[in-house]
């Protein structure tokens, strides 16, 4: 422990004993957090069955095995499918519904945002629950825009939270600028207001892309046999085998979601994000 | 943080006419009230009926699906109400333990490339699919996993450890699951305590480690009780997790009422499951709200 202070004197500081075991122990909690899907890129590569240290070498195999499988195809694109819908479903929905929100002088306006939100706090796999007795009561059985639906309801609240987040960080003054300047309501929304919020909306898409693509809880009870999204047939297929081709698929989410937060930060900042 | 609040001019109360701009909500409000609001009443109405109400003409109300769980001669609901508890809870306690220095650190970094390195670290295992997480530790921790496989290949131990099907193995992926969920609320809340009031206790003479016991920790205390809120909730609804890493050891209230939907097929005990579930993760989640309202109201702290 250091005897004297805290000074302002950031530079030469003496070696510190406390200091270092405080960043070492937050190194190795972060190494936690990533080395489990560094581990699943060793294994997607891993020519073997099962990992062993040092790696025996590199190959291709799984990917191989992963493309070549009409079933895990059929998961990806049923998925990549459903995915896009979603995105474009949640943009619109969700996009409108910030913008009504923060510009629409709605009474209970708290009471709304909390209950658009709400998706987020509950339990999927109930929703998914609650969804699947809901076409059961109603006799349709569990058609794939029943499940685009149950995705853009709980994809919605990531589109509004982005966007949301860029709605209240611009100055409001620039769109009262232009209707000082005589731009008509529509004027400013088009020309001021859209614009501003594109990054935030953009941003809010590509999350609900992935919380799409990566759905499991929600998705359980909705599919059909032979109509399984990628996340559930890889969950059946992991009770039986853990072979790298599971591993090659992960690598396509694991790559998604790394581009995922390169778009967010570069669109909008994480601060922004994790700030709502 | 951005605290521009304070200079944005309130709008007047006589201003706060709906405009035309609110007509937006339409089409949201309408996939809330078809896709949330009427299944979750549908679940909670299909959890008193004996059977489908449209399609059968004989289902009557009846509270026998609550007795049946009440009642539980097999002792099977109560274990698993026990056991999802249980694992909610250990989770819970070692998120805590691995999230609060990390979120820590985050909170008091001035390096502002630093921060955004720790936060996207913190962020990409969130955005990893729940079934690829729970993939990356079977890989780790089966028989012939990263561990046992290393660990006997230096001969340190001659049989597998039982690492996985077990309740060790789902505790284990649930924090590295839900772990980030605990140091994004944490860093807020630390990130809003002045960190002058720290230094000011160590320039009357407290070490580093007092005036953190005494100071920070103490105004950090809400935030904890919300993270942990927010993990335990979302721990015991998880269902992926403990189906593939409990093996047959593990039974808790998601994986019954997916067994009651797919093997069974008796989606009105299903529903009764569901409704207990969703009592449990509404009281825990209102307490979570009205904490992280009075922290983030409070502007003497900001």
């Amino acid at each position: 422990m250091s005897t004297t202070p805290a000074r302002l004197s950031p530079n030469r500081v003496p070696f510190d004993a406390g200091r270092a075991a405080y960043i070492g122990l937050n190194l190795v909690l972060l190494a936690f957090l990533l080395l489990p899907i560094a581990i699943v890129l060793v294994f997607a590569f891993n020519p073997m069955p099962y990992i062993s240290f040092p790696p025996v070498g590199i190959s291709l195999r799984w990917f191989d095995k992963f493309f070549s499988s009409s079933d895990f195809m059929n998961a990806l694109w049923l998925s990549l499918w459903v995915a896009g819908c979603v995105l474009v479903l949640a943009v619109l929905i969700g996009g409108a519904c910030a913008l009504a929100l923060a510009r629409g002088n709605l009474p209970g306006r708290s009471f709304l945002t909390a209950f658009f939100m709400s998706p987020l706090m509950l339990p999927a796999i109930l929703t998914g629950l609650a969804l699947f007795q809901s076409y059961l009561l109603v006799g349709i059985g569990r058609p794939v825009w029943g499940l685009i639906m149950a995705h853009t309801l709980v994809a919605v609240p990531y589109v509004l939270r982005t966007t949301l987040a860029v709605l209240h960080n611009f100055d409001r003054r620039i769109e009262e600028a232009a209707a000082v300047l005589g731009a008509s309501p529509t004027r400013v929304f088009f020309e001021v207001t859209l614009p501003l919020i594109r990054p935030g909306v953009f941003a809010g898409g590509v999350f609900a892309f992935i919380v799409s693509f990566d759905q499991f809880p929600v998705s359980l009870f909705l599919v059909v046999p032979k109509g399984e999204t990628l996340p559930v047939v890889l969950f059946n297929y992991m009770k039986f085998d853990l072979d790298g081709a599971i591993a090659a698929a992960s690598m396509v989410s694991i790559l998604l979601a790394i581009a995922v937060v390169l778009v967010l930060e570069r669109l909008i900042g994480l601060k922004a994000y994790v700030k709502l | 943080m951005i605290l521009r609040h304070d200079t944005e001019p309130m709008p007047a109360p006589a201003a706060l006419r709906p405009s035309p701009i609110a007509w937006l909500i339409a089409p949201a409000l309408l996939l809330f009230v078809l896709f949330f609001v009427l299944p979750f009443s549908v679940m909670a109405v299909m959890s008193v009926y004996s059977g489908n109400p449209v399609t059968n003409p004989n289902a009557f109300l009846t509270t026998r699906h609550y007795m049946r769980f009440i009642v539980d001669d097999a002792d099977i609901f109560h274990d698993a109400l026990w056991a999802t508890l249980k694992i909610g809870f250990i989770t819970t306690v070692i998120s805590l333990l691995i999230g609060y220095p990390l979120a820590h650190w985050m909170a008091r970094m001035q390096s502002r490339l630093g921060h955004v390195l720790v936060l996207m670290a913190v962020i990409a295992p969130l955005l990893t699919g729940i079934v690829v997480r729970t993939f990356a530790w079977m890989t780790i921790l089966q028989d012939k996993g990263v561990i046992n496989t290393t660990l006997m290949s230096w001969g340190l131990i001659s049989k597998p450890l039982p690492l996985m099907y077990n309740e060790f193995g789902t505790v284990v992926a649930l924090v590295h699951i839900y772990v980030p969920f605990m140091v994004l609320t944490l860093t807020g809340v630390i990130g809003r305590i002045d960190e002058r009031l720290e230094q000011a206790a160590r320039s009357l003479g407290a070490g580093r480690i007092r005036a953190f016991v005494e100071v920070t920790l103490p105004l950090s205390l809400p935030g904890v009780l919300a993270g942990s809120l927010l993990v335990f909730a979302l721990s015991i609804s998880a269902y992926v997790t403990p189906s593939l890493m409990g093996g047959n050891d593990v039974l808790t209230l998601p994986m019954l009422i997916a067994q009651q939907v797919g093997t069974s097929f008796n989606p009105n005990f299903a529903g009764a499951l569901g409704m207990i579930l969703l009592v449990v993760c509404l009281i825990i989640v209102i307490a979570y709200n009205k904490i992280l309202t009075r922290l983030t109201g409070e502007k003497g702290l900001a």
